[in-house]
């Protein structure tokens, strides 16, 4: 498989003409057909239908497209990045993340990729994973890292990154505060500070408080906010593991884990990609996330356990 | 049902002797590729024949490897993570001296990981000729860094995200669909593994790279059992090193 005969391929793909396809690509029609031949004899089936008045991808074709665009993307990123590098140019790169994303999560990543991209200026933006989804397809942010989310659109590439367990974050004076892990019947008998648009929250009703729900009150969309009011005495809060805390906030294991959730890397698929972001991604989906907890000293995460055969549930990547 | 007698396999190449006839290196591991080879194979069930000649066959067939670029080419640059994350520029590595690039299948191939255990071996030679050496893989997330663990490697493994840099190599192939069911079959997830909902895999392949980028040889070899020896590698080194 050679990346000209992708190239060709994905003009058709856009354009569905092949004499267009050729014009784009700068060959002439005999030698862009040939290519796209060869490609589909390698990938072992048809990839476009051609009839007189009617060219479409055939199923085949929709399957590899997307993987096939992302690799052309990455392709061209490696040669701008050159170009870029001359130049001297400004490489913006744009990251959504979710409010129980910490930004702490992402420096390191951006601070390797930095050194590759040196006119790189980040800006991140926090936001609900479904806000995230749609600047994500507006072209307002090139990536986005987000926990649990329902429906990703088709045109969305997502990759699990790993997989992090929530854990209570309360006041030392809180009654709870002396326990070496909180239960769930704990926690039917606190207050529970509620986060505003929580990926695990449908989780945690549907797993533990189907019966009766948990004993809200105080509420915010933000981590902050919420940790500042768990140190006030005002109820306690469950917190993904990585995010930082106030020094005055004492951390306590769920029994058992028993909430825990999907960090996600979303990028839109068939758009191009800077060379800021194809470092970005490849960086954050080798990177090892595993981080040192209170009590989980460099336990690495075990994302691996279901890697055996079975798909990731809800990721699309890996079906 | 089936017997596993000997298999029927007109594709099967015959075990290379070579290199038990050239003079052994001073440090080369006891044994070679070629005979870790044979005995892989001679735990191959009926199943697993069944698959290898199938899939051999039309790689062959389809001349998947005539892609693949030769000798005198330009190597293609790349920018790729390691097991750990940390970026690699191709500038970077062939900066002071060739860089020996080989790709491989991944972690869950017992012929990659025993090309892999024969480099690490071969490791500390290659770089006393002043060479670098970078081996890659389709493999994706903590992949790398358990196949490093369990190896026990001290290799740069880099992450060929997305397949590009095996595809600019013309290294890389969609895996049909019998043979993408008999590894299923095996318990092997590449969508998993690459993070792609395409089953691609490269073919097994080791490239010196002279510092100016300029490909110095090339060994490429559609039937994955067979890879090249660290002892040919340090040979085509000293090679190039005699004729730059």
């Amino acid at each position: 498989m050679e990346l000209h005969q992708v190239r060709y391929f994905l003009a058709v793909a856009s354009t569905l003409n092949f004499t267009r396809a050729a014009e784009h690509c700068n060959v002439t029609q005999p030698a862009l057909t040939k290519g796209v031949q060869k490609l589909e004899e390698e990938l072992g089936g048809q990839l476009i239908y051609r009839e007189r008045q009617l060219t479409q991808l055939t199923d085949l074709g929709k399957e590899v497209l997307p993987m096939l665009d992302r690799t052309l993307a990455s392709a061209e990123a490696v040669q701008r990045r050159a170009r870029e590098f001359r130049r001297k140019e400004v490489a913006p790169l744009k990251i959504g993340l979710a409010p129980s994303i910490s930004a702490s999560l992402v420096l390191d990543p951006i601070a390797e990729i930095a050194k590759f991209v040196p006119g790189l200026q980040v800006e991140l933006r926090e936001g609900a994973a479904e806000k995230l989804v749609d600047l994500l397809l507006e072209g307002e942010i090139n990536a986005a890292m987000v926990g649990d989310v329902q429906d990703i659109p088709a045109r969305i590439d997502d990759w699990s990154l790993f997989e992090e367990r929530y854990v209570v974050v309360l006041a030392p004076t809180h009654r709870l505060a002396n326990r070496p892990s909180i239960g769930i019947d704990d926690l039917r008998e606190t207050v529970l500070l509620e986060r505003g648009e929580c990926d695990v929250a449908p989780k945690i009703q549907r797993s533990y408080f189907s019966e009766e729900p948990p004993r809200l009150g105080h509420c915010s969309g933000h981590d902050l906010h919420l940790q500042h009011m768990a140190a006030a005495g005002f109820g306690v809060m469950l917190a993904p593991e990585h995010m930082p805390r106030l020094p005055t906030l004492k951390t306590i294991p769920l029994e058992g884990d028993l909430v825990s959730r999907e960090v996600r890397l979303l990028a839109v698929q068939g758009r191009r990609y800077s060379p800021a972001l194809d470092a970005f991604v490849k960086v954050a989906r080798l990177r090892d996330w595993s981080f040192e907890g209170p009590d989980r000293r460099g336990r690495p995460h075990d994302h691996d356990k279901r890697a055996g055969g079975q798909p990731l549930p809800a990721n699309r990547s890996a079906a | 049902m089936t017997t596993t007698s000997a298999p029927a396999a007109n594709r099967f190449q015959p075990i290379d002797p070579q290199p038990d006839n050239s003079p052994p290196m001073p440090s080369q591991t006891d044994k070679t590729l070629a005979r870790t080879r044979a005995e892989l194979l001679t735990t191959f069930t009926a199943a697993d024949w069944e698959s290898y000649n199938h899939l051999v066959g039309w790689l062959r067939d389809t001349d998947v490897a005539s892609h693949a670029l030769k000798v005198g080419d330009d190597a293609p640059d790349f920018l790729l993570p390691d097991a750990d994350g940390r970026l690699h520029s191709s500038e970077q590595l062939r900066r002071d001296g060739p860089l020996v690039l080989s790709f491989f299948r991944g972690g869950w191939c017992p012929f990659c990981t025993a090309e892999l255990c024969a480099l690490q071996a071969a490791k500390d030679e290659f770089e006393s000729v002043g060479a670098t050496l970078a081996v890659v893989t389709p493999e994706t997330r903590n992949f790398p860094r358990q196949l490093k663990q369990s190896l026990g490697l001290d290799l740069n493994v880099l992450s060929d995200v997305d397949y590009r840099v095996a595809m600019s190599y013309g290294v890389v192939f969609r895996v049909p669909d019998e043979t993408k069911a008999h590894y299923s079959g095996l318990g092997f997830d590449f969508g998993a593994r690459h993070g792609s909902p395409v089953w691609m895999l490269p073919i097994p392949a080791t490239y010196v790279i002279d510092a100016e980028g300029r490909i110095r040889s090339a060994f490429v070899e559609p039937d994955f059992t067979i890879r090249e020896e660290p002892a040919q590698i340090l040979a085509s080194l000293r090679q190039a090193a005699s004729t730059s």
